[in-house]
């Protein structure tokens, strides 16, 4: 059977974002083709792939996923300087993960979902820097408890352990789907010690299942393997969603490239060229197009797609696009522990401190989220206990002593939009001869001070009373593959890529909705962020669509 | 061919001294150690239950990246058996410093972190038996197997010295 060719509405990309406005649409009676840069494989073969990785590449988010030859992705455990996908440059490395394979990178996400607060929206309003978003909290509302219900995102019932805390226009319109999973020893002492310093570690609000099944996939059972997969698909991710799409009648083209987009005389959208797994061509066509396949590869998409009307790429008339590259810079704190914590039982991400997100010094640095991080501690301390040369029962308590009592509590940062962080095409080609994505990357002043007055005391504050005798800090910022700005919203055509609905400015039936439209990061992971403008956008879809 | 344990160190203690054992190997210079002989050294150097079928790929392994790994694992035995060993630690430290001691933490290194290095390029033996996953089994999940039933994994600070028997 040969490939579809056309549809109402074609969406680029098969992640999260992508399968959230599918739905959406399919439901609403439009027909809808999808396009995957990558394979797709049955979660068996990840698993399989991740039991078969040696011990030092087990924590690594990126090795279970091979990257097809046409579809490039960052490999960092892997690839050389001569064979990286992506290109560098910057005093901070924009090093991401991301995943071309059908179901897109939350096959490898920990499931985390953090509400933006109303604050974080409105930082040029509220404290002078960055830009305020083009909605506001209210606005959003609605859609972050679609996503939740959408996504099955577990949390808290109580308002002091929610996030964003309870005030005046922060009302949930309803409560999380389903309870919040419960903290391993770790992250229950980790509690306690940092109640002693004035600070709430809340249960994390997050796309997995909590004591029940949901949404047809079953509960959590502390596999602690959320990252890289979820061996049992407790924690949503995109792959869970494509049969039930294609049940719906979406049509789904994996090993698609698309290179090029098509614009006619009124500079709408005509038509996406792909190449298949054989360098071949294909032309799609249709009524609305989707660019749903990530932060960088949405911006790469669209300066590829140049042409005489369009000469800096589509939707680029304000410059934007590629710009203001953003994701939540981190630090992470590796202690040893005079007593145990046992980090390793339960979700690999299941608590953390918000409060410190918030407050009136964003107006002179940025704010931190702190996290215990409860991965299993054996593939970071046993080449470690091995090489002290240790035999017998020594070298089991060791072993025992260093998991139980070694610890990673992480500083993510905020970091504030800079036109002048930016991807670029390279001169640099892929397989097809596609460009890679070239990026400038500097985390500014803004977060390196938060580093230096604010989130690093705060944190060996917390690492003191943690019982640490040894600290370890990330001697730079590490990325934690937030994708974020590259096609940024705003009120104004003239500095914006798109609008509140996440419609390119410069043609009416594009839209590019997730981390590329947010316009601010706050600290907290953005895929909530990232599916709630994804159904806004999916929702003026359907409005265009009927003609409203 | 396989040998008992009791022929195995017998034939050690018969040859003489470990230093000289090479030239009058019941294996010969260069042969491949077997599967039996790799289990009975382990043994002796992880006082633990160790899976047959990890120790064959060990030992394969073993005998590409130790061309002596037969004279070696002979030179362990017999050190063993001159102490009368019942534990690694009554006779690891008879064992000279050097390749034959390099060889010894190579193989305690492979049974417990299953792989054959610490580099990316490392040939994993096994990961459901790699033993430093014993040492914390009874708190903390080996990652992608099942831990607890749903929600069922709140639980006290186990301490340090409730050693798991593996």
């Amino acid at each position: 059977m040969s490939n579809p060719t056309s549809a109402d509405v074609v969406i680029v990309g098969t992640g999260v974002v992508g399968v959230s406005i599918a739905e959406t649409l399919l439901d609403a009676g439009l027909s809808v083709l999808m396009l995957e840069a990558g394979p797709r494989v049955s979660r068996a073969e990840v698993v399989e792939n991740f039991r078969n990785l040696p011990l030092t590449l087990k924590g690594d988010p990126s090795s279970c996923y091979p990257p097809a030859a046409w579809a490039p992705h960052p490999m960092p455990s892997s690839e050389t300087k001569e064979d990286a996908y992506l290109q560098l440059s910057g005093p901070d490395r924009y090093a991401q993960s991301y995943i071309r394979y059908a179901g897109g990178s939350t096959w490898h996400w920990a499931g985390t979902c953090w509400r933006l607060t109303p604050q974080d929206m409105r930082l040029k309003t509220l404290y002078g820097v960055g830009r305020d978003w083009a909605i506001d909290y209210q606005t959003l509302e609605p859609y972050y408890t679609r996503t939740e219900y959408a996504l099955g995102i577990c949390g808290p019932s109580e308002p002091a352990e929610q996030w964003p805390p309870l005030a005046e226009g922060v009302a949930r319109s309803k409560p999380y789907p389903m309870p919040p999973l419960p903290f391993g020893p770790g992250e229950q002492r980790f509690t306690e010690v940092v109640k002693t310093l004035g600070y709430s570690n809340i249960p994390t609000a997050q796309a997995r299942n909590s004591g029940t099944s949901y949404d047809d996939r079953p509960a959590c059972c502390a596999n602690n393997n959320c990252v890289p997969v979820c061996p049992v698909g407790a924690k949503y991710d995109a792959a869970t969603a494509l049969a039930r799409i294609e049940a719906k009648g979406a049509k789904i083209t994996a090993n698609a490239v698309a290179y090029r987009l098509e614009t006619d005389g009124a500079n709408r959208v005509i038509a996406v060229n792909y190449f298949d797994q054989h360098k071949a061509s294909h032309r799609i066509t249709g009524k609305l197009f989707v660019l749903a396949c990530n932060g960088i590869e949405t911006p790469k998409l669209l300066l590829m797609s140049a042409n005489a009307r369009n000469p800096n790429g589509l939707a680029n008339s304000s410059d934007q696009v590629g710009r203001n590259m953003m994701d939540h810079p981190q630090l992470t704190m590796t202690l040893t522990l005079e007593e145990p914590y046992w980090a390793g039982v339960g979700p690999v991400v299941n608590s953390g401190i918000m409060e410190t997100s918030q407050g009136a010094f964003r107006s002179e640095h940025a704010g931190a989220y702190f996290r215990f991080n409860n991965f299993a501690r054996n593939r970071f301390v046993t080449f470690g206990a091995l090489k002290k040369g240790l035999v017998g029962k020594a070298l089991d308590a060791e072993i025992r002593r260093m998991t139980a009592c070694t610890a990673d509590v992480v500083l993510a940062h905020e970091v504030l939009p800079d036109p002048n962080n930016r991807l670029t095409l390279s001169d640099k080609k892929d397989w097809l001869g596609l460009p890679k994505p070239s990026i400038h990357y500097d985390v500014g002043d803004y977060t390196r001070k938060s580093a230096e007055v604010y989130s690093v005391p705060i944190g060996k504050r917390i690492a003191q009373a943690m019982g640490a005798t040894d600290i370890k800090l990330s001697p730079q910022f590490n990325q934690s593959k937030h994708i974020m700005g590259g096609t940024i919203m705003g009120l104004d055509h003239k500095d914006s890529v798109v609008d509140a609905d996440c419609r390119a400015y410069d043609h009416d039936n594009l839209f590019l909705p997730g981390g590329g439209a947010m316009a601010s990061t706050a600290c907290g992971n953005s895929t909530i962020t990232m599916v709630s403008l994804a159904f806004k956008a999916a929702d003026a879809m359907v409005r265009q669509m009927k003609g409203a | 061919m396989a040998l008992s344990r009791r022929k195995f160190l017998l034939g050690a203690t018969v040859t003489g001294a470990w230093v000289t054992w090479g030239a009058l190997s019941a294996w010969g210079v260069g042969a491949t150690a077997s599967s039996a002989q790799f289990m009975e050294v382990s043994k002796l150097l992880i006082n633990h239950q160790l899976d047959e079928a990890v120790g064959a790929r060990i030992a394969a392994a073993a005998a590409t990246k130790y061309p002596q790994s037969v004279q070696m694992l002979t030179s362990i035995a017999a050190l063993a058996q001159a102490k009368q060993a019942k534990a690694v630690e009554d006779f690891f430290g008879d064992i000279p410093e050097g390749p034959l001691q390099e060889f010894a933490h190579w193989v305690i290194f492979a049974w417990y972190s299953g792989c054959s290095s610490p580099k990316k390029d490392a040939q994993l033996f096994t990961f459901e038996h790699a033993l430093t996953y014993k040492t914390t089994a009874d708190t903390v999940a080996m990652p992608s197997y099942g831990f607890s039933g749903p929600n069922l994994w709140s639980r006290p600070i186990v301490p340090l010295s409730n050693m798991p028997i593996f």
